[in-house]
């Protein structure tokens, strides 16, 4: 088998007393799509967050295209014990709530990262930067604020803007929860493109539908620790364990 | 009621030095222009130093948080005398540095700078820091999921938010510090108030501390207008929902 493209062996992570993560194991294979399932405080946008080290687990190990990015117990937990420039530069990620630049128009967005971690030129940095905008379906908007774009477009450019630094793998954290329902079709798209090109991608979400259709596997979690993996068709349609259905069942009266 | 009048609005002695009192009061607008323009920089440099994170500069943000707090605590007129007092005295100082002579003015315009610029750059640091708290988490998480280290994204995403949510606050510190520019005056600056009360002993008259007075008047007031209407537009602003343009 291929080197996996991520690895998450035992991952724990606390906040004070609340244990979030309690031991998960994850691989993830180059240009695989994993959807991430579960109730809320489940942990599954706090595990998207241990991988770019966001929130840097307690214990346990990431590999990283082979590379441990996060030493393991009883190293040091300054941030010099992590590969923070290694994983940031090749991990790419979207906020539920956009998080775009308010005072920066959507090229700026997308092309100042670029410029400032990678050193590109600022033409070279804005060229990209339209040719993601135009990929996205916004190359009409380039000059425009935050505030002036729906929530879909702003998500699109958010989009734009992680694809900017040219990651090997993105973290989707709940993208299309703060959009109005009409909204949601454009940023799904977007993603299933970009699943399309071959793009390995962690996404939590809520869309059973994309899940399905996109996802080459689905991870349902539950209090800290993955419940259940597979299929995603097995495990939506005929989940195994108990408290999947349950969530499933939930979830699908609405 | 006439003596009261002549005490404070004889318009002959206004008039006789009128001149006199408004260069003085232009050393005030000087020291004010020159330390609010410094403490500016300064206040940031320690909001920013305040707002590190991690292990390593722990002994730097205390280092920071102790001296924001004791500047904050000790009257400015104390400041000002412990430093014109001492400074000269220090002879592992350079003479050049402890008695600064520098652009023709002399050194109790320099002493009195030090001492608006290290006192008000404590108290602009808390502005800063209202101002880069208000900012919204998420945007520096976005700046740090791009791969941006934590300086660069107080560089090009928080900061420049940050300063759009304080004008208000701020013109505040800066017509106080325009006020406590008359304290310079204990250590024989001729600057306006010292210029009146020279006046006021040769003359036994006040009009020429009046006149002082209204100097800053013209000045301060329509500071404080503006504030009122910085405070007013950003809370349209909070309340539409939208951000602060930077210009």
């Amino acid at each position: 088998m291929a080197e996996p493209m991520l690895q998450l062996k035992g991952i724990h992570k606390r906040f004070g007393n609340l244990e979030v993560l309690k031991g998960v194991d994850l691989d993830v294979a180059k240009g695989e799509v994993i959807c991430i399932l579960g109730p809320s405080g489940s942990g599954k946008s706090t595990l998207l967050r241990c991988v770019n080290l966001l929130e840097p687990p307690e214990e346990g190990e990431i590999f990283l295209e082979g590379r441990d990015i996060c030493k393991g117990p009883g190293s040091g937990t300054g941030e010099q014990s992590w590969n923070l420039d290694y994983v940031r530069q090749r991990v790419g990620m979207v906020f539920q709530q956009f998080n775009l630049f308010p005072h920066k128009t959507a090229l700026q967005n997308v092309s100042l990262a670029p410029q400032t971690v990678l050193g590109r030129s600022k033409a070279e940095a804005e060229e990209k930067g339209r040719a993601l905008l135009e990929r996205v379906g916004l190359g009409d908007r380039l000059g425009q604020y935050p505030e002036t774009l729906s929530g879909g477009q702003q998500q699109r450019v958010a989009i734009a803007r992680a694809l900017a630094m040219e990651p090997h793998v993105m973290l989707f954290d709940e993208v299309t929860s703060a959009l109005d329902p009409e909204l949601v079709k454009e940023v799904l798209d977007t993603m299933r493109e970009l699943a399309g090109e071959g793009m390995t991608m962690l996404v939590v979400t809520h869309e059973m539908g994309f899940a399905k259709e996109v996802g080459d596997r689905v991870v349902f979690m539950d209090g800290g620790v993955v419940v259940e993996q597979g299929d995603p068709k097995q495990v939506l349609d005929s989940p195994r364990e108990e408290r999947t259905q349950r969530f499933l069942g939930l979830v699908l009266e609405r | 009621m006439s003596v009261f009048f002549e005490q404070y609005f004889d318009f002959h002695i206004m008039g006789e030095h009128f001149w006199e009192v408004f260069d003085a009061f232009l050393q005030n607008l000087l020291i004010f222009v020159v330390a609010g323009i410094v403490a500016l920089a300064w206040g940031l440099l320690l909001a920013v130093v305040r707002q590190t994170p991690g292990r390593k500069t722990g002994v730097l943000r205390f280092i920071t948080i102790a001296y924001i707090d004791l500047l904050r605590a000790i009257p400015l007129l104390v400041i000002i005398l412990i430093i014109s007092g001492g400074v000269p005295f220090l002879t592992f100082i350079p003479k050049g540095i402890r008695i600064p002579e520098w652009f023709g003015k002399p050194d109790p315009f320099w002493y009195g700078v030090a001492a608006l610029v290290f006192v008000y750059g404590a108290y602009m640091a808390e502005v800063y820091r209202a101002g880069i708290e208000a900012v919204p988490r998420g945007q520096m998480e976005a700046a740090r999921s791009l791969g941006m280290s934590h300086l660069q994204a107080m560089r090009y995403i928080v900061v420049p938010q940050a300063v759009t949510k304080i004008p208000a606050p701020m013109l505040n510190e800066l017509i106080s510090l325009l006020k406590d520019t008359t304290l310079v005056s204990f250590i024989a600056f001729a600057e306006s108030t010292l210029v009146s009360r020279e006046i006021l002993a040769e003359q036994l008259n006040s009009s020429a501390l009046i006149l002082t007075a209204f100097f800053f008047l013209v000045i301060c007031l329509p500071g404080a207008r503006l504030v009122d209407f910085l405070i007013r537009r950003n809370q349209a602003k909070v309340t539409r929902g939208a951000h602060i343009e930077v210009g």
